[in-house]
């Protein structure tokens, strides 16, 4: 704005210098710059929030779990790889790894063919479409705290609902706690309970977007709708199922909440049950780390879990992109 | 055009920094504006502050208070992080007995209180409460003793009734003056009501019996003996017997279950240091009004619990926090803590006083828990906790819960615990 005047009053009439000729002006080259630049700007404050909660602590949490590091007093010595091989050698460690793999196997497979099905029920032209898929996402938006109350209360021993159901078909009441498979079954209850409806949206979202032509030409044809379904639907939406199954890997892998709450110890004893028979790799984390301060060994285990997570997306991601493709 | 943009992207980055940078959470301490000093409480369940606390502001118009309450279970947790992180923590935070020792480990973390004084209160605590708050043979104050948990049975009178047994406080006392007594009265009452539970844990036995000898899992120089000490055997053998005769309702103390068992009167006793009183209460509801009482505990008193009051060293007002603490820790406040809460005081001085020894819990059958509670903790020898104490007690508390349901036997089970807790302290 103050440029404008100031060139008005030299009183020559010159014409615009061509703009790769001479010394370009200070407007032109911002104008370069914003073009460069501003792409990267706009995408900058993702990137500084994931440096600050995400490249930091990975960094750190790796310095860390090289040391014999005290929660409270920090760093007491350097120790190498100790802690890994320690934790090679842990049989808490294993224990939680096949119990975290048996939970997310439990949770997830199940979870994700039951949300195929229900969004394909969804996809059909039902009465009050908007409240049967407002009502398929409701269980996602409720605390997961409340959840595993409610549900901790229906696995009661004693007094839980489950148990009196059973009992009314004649059969015994099941410790859901004590016993290692009906505890990962609870369990896995609770995560289906929260995750189907998530899923099943994203599927339906993913299969709206399949022409609509495809169906009405197989129909023509006379193929079944399960044929139609398993030939036309699911590869259409593949790289929906794709998404799905990386997030639910993730998620299932770093199961925490549902199985620390459904121990009645809590966050402050629980070490998923009483012979940890339901203790994920994260409670596993959580106990070394915040329950008995060994924040080295504690990172040890953040950063196998890591790994362990690269390697499971990386198989999820082969395997099903072949199943998908097959179809 | 191009300078909005550009300037839109700055503003936008410099508001996502400001963002991430102060969004780090709220830390203890700071000034109010018109210069007066602001005190943050940490502590949690109910400690019976409320009242007290705005008394204490309106006494010193120069003071101003913030009461934080956390579930016990993340208190601990919450407490190690802030110290670990440097900020966060309050001015004043409570520590629970079982643990003040792994603090203590890290009591350059924390103001010794001895600096602005505290050595000149000792006096006022029974000897033993004094000690556990403090460390370097008594040289670094740790924490000020808040209430102390000395222990009764709380028993339900119509399920003994029932069982024939006598119902009178004093006639139960007298049926257990030992542990071997309680289980031979567990046997009584199983062999007439055999559907109802004698005890809600095994554990909580287990405790009980154990915290009645002077060294448990750590002998007093802190060194771990659980696995020579025929203490910690003998203990978890007779309460893993009442496991093995499914006399127990085999829960977790306090958690959802312990609270729906108790309204359905499913089991007839439990072990219950004084602060137990208002759980029992809130579990049982009004409908149980007058059905529970108290007896005395075999094999004398014993300590459950309790807490203190410590400084963290990141707090800003080091001098102020300690009076507080100070104030709060006073025979005259205990007093109304235990009027008002049921919190037995930690202080002869209080515990001793008429009004506290008149007490009585309505709730409970007009028991006079003021005597009750008083009188055991005249004889109460407290066991030494090891700095790793909280680290190694829940692997022995698993170890009876397996056999209370069923899934191993004693001598299994003990064995496992034993090797769990060696893993545990090395």
């Amino acid at each position: 704005m103050t440029v404008a005047p100031a060139r008005r009053g030299t009183g020559t009439r010159r014409p615009v210098p061509p703009p790769h000729t001479g010394r370009p002006s200070w407007r032109d080259r911002l104008g370069r710059l914003d073009t460069r630049f501003t792409p990267y700007l706009i995408v900058a404050p993702f990137f500084v929030v994931f440096g600050v909660f995400g490249l930091y602590p990975l960094l750190s949490t790796a310095w860390m779990s090289l040391h014999d590091w005290q929660l409270i007093d920090g760093a007491q010595a350097f120790v190498g790889l100790d802690n890994f091989r320690e934790l090679l050698a842990d049989r808490n460690f294993w224990n939680a790894l096949g119990n975290t793999l048996s939970l997310f196997l439990l949770s997830t497979v199940p979870q994700l063919v039951a949300a195929l099905g229900l969004a394909a029920l969804l996809d059909r032209g039902l009465r009050g479409r908007a409240f049967w898929r407002a009502g398929v996402l409701l269980p996602n938006v409720i605390s997961v705290a409340a959840v595993a109350l409610v549900f901790a209360q229906l696995y009661g021993r004693d007094f839980g609902i489950v148990n009196h159901l059973l009992g009314l078909v004649g059969v015994d009441p099941v410790d859901w706690r004590a016993e290692t498979w009906a505890s990962h079954l609870a369990i896995s209850s609770m995560v289906m309970w929260r995750w189907t409806g998530y899923n099943a949206l994203i599927y339906l979202a993913a299969m709206q977007s399949v022409p609509k032509d495809m169906y009405e030409s197989a129909l023509l044809d006379g193929a079944s709708r399960w044929r139609v379904f398993w030939s036309i639907t699911v590869p259409g939406i593949r790289p929906t199922i794709l998404f799905t199954v990386i997030v639910s890997t993730i998620g299932g892998m770093q199961l925490f909440v549902e199985p620390q709450l459904f121990d009645p110890g809590g966050t402050a004893t629980g070490t998923g049950g009483t012979d940890r028979q339901f203790q994920t790799l994260v409670m596993y984390l959580y106990e070394k780390g915040f329950r008995l301060f060994d924040a080295g060994y504690s990172s040890a285990i953040a950063w196998v879990l890591f790994l362990l997570i690269l390697v499971v997306a990386l198989v999820n991601f082969t395997l099903t992109r072949r199943i998908a493709s097959k179809g | 055009m191009s300078r909005t943009s550009v300037g839109r992207a700055a503003t936008t980055i410099a508001i996502a920094v400001a963002a991430t940078m102060t969004t780090a959470c709220g830390g203890g301490g700071g000034d109010a504006g018109d210069g007066r000093v602001r005190l943050s409480v940490g502590v949690f369940s109910d400690f019976g502050y409320d009242r007290l606390l705005e008394e204490y502001q309106a006494a010193h118009p120069g003071v101003e208070v913030e009461q934080r309450k956390v579930k016990m279970e993340q208190h601990h947790t919450q407490l190690a992080t802030q110290l670990a992180g440097g900020r966060g923590a309050a001015d004043v935070v409570a520590i629970e007995e079982g643990n003040i020792a792994q603090f203590r480990q890290s009591k350059d973390r924390f103001v010794n209180l001895a600096d602005y004084g505290a050595k000149d209160l000792a006096s006022q605590w029974a000897p033993w409460k004094w000690n556990q708050g403090t460390t370097d043979d008594g040289d670094f104050v740790l924490g000020l003793g808040t209430d102390m948990g000395s222990l009764a049975i709380c028993y339900r009178r119509d399920l003994f009734e029932a069982a024939g047994l006598p119902a009178d406080r004093d006639a139960v006392g007298a049926l257990w003056p030992t542990w071997a007594d309680f289980q031979a009265t567990a046997d009584r009452f199983t062999a007439a009501t055999p559907n109802v539970k004698f005890v809600d844990a095994a554990q909580n036995v287990y405790k009980a019996v154990l915290d009645q000898t002077e060294e448990g899992y750590f002998a007093k120089d802190d060194s771990y003996i659980a696995d020579r000490n025929p203490k910690v055997a003998d203990a978890f053998g007779l309460a893993a017997s009442l496991g093995e005769k499914r006399q127990t309702s085999a829960l977790t103390p306090f958690s959802q279950d312990w609270n729906v068992a108790l309204k359905q009167a499913s089991f007839a006793t439990t072990t219950c240091p004084a602060w137990a009183l208002a759980l029992i209460k809130a579990g049982a509801g009004d409908e149980a009004a007058g059905k529970w009482d108290v007896a005395t505990a075999p094999g004398g008193g014993g300590n459950w619990g309790g807490s203190f009051l410590a400084v963290p060293r990141q707090g800003g007002h080091p001098r102020e926090a300690y009076e507080l603490a100070k104030w709060l820790t006073a025979p005259e406040q205990q007093k109304r803590i235990f009027k008002e809460t049921g919190n037995l005081p930690s202080e002869p001085a209080a515990y001793q006083d008429p009004e506290v020894t008149s007490t009585v819990n309505e709730y409970f059958n007009q028991a006079p828990v003021g005597r009750i509670f008083g009188d055991s903790a005249e004889n109460l020898k407290p066991t030494y906790r090891g700095s790793k104490d909280s680290k190694v007690t829940p692997v022995f508390n698993n170890a009876l819960n397996r056999v209370e349901t069923g899934k191993q036997s004693t001598s299994d089970s003990l064995a496992q615990a034993l090797r769990e807790a060696r893993d545990a302290v090395k």
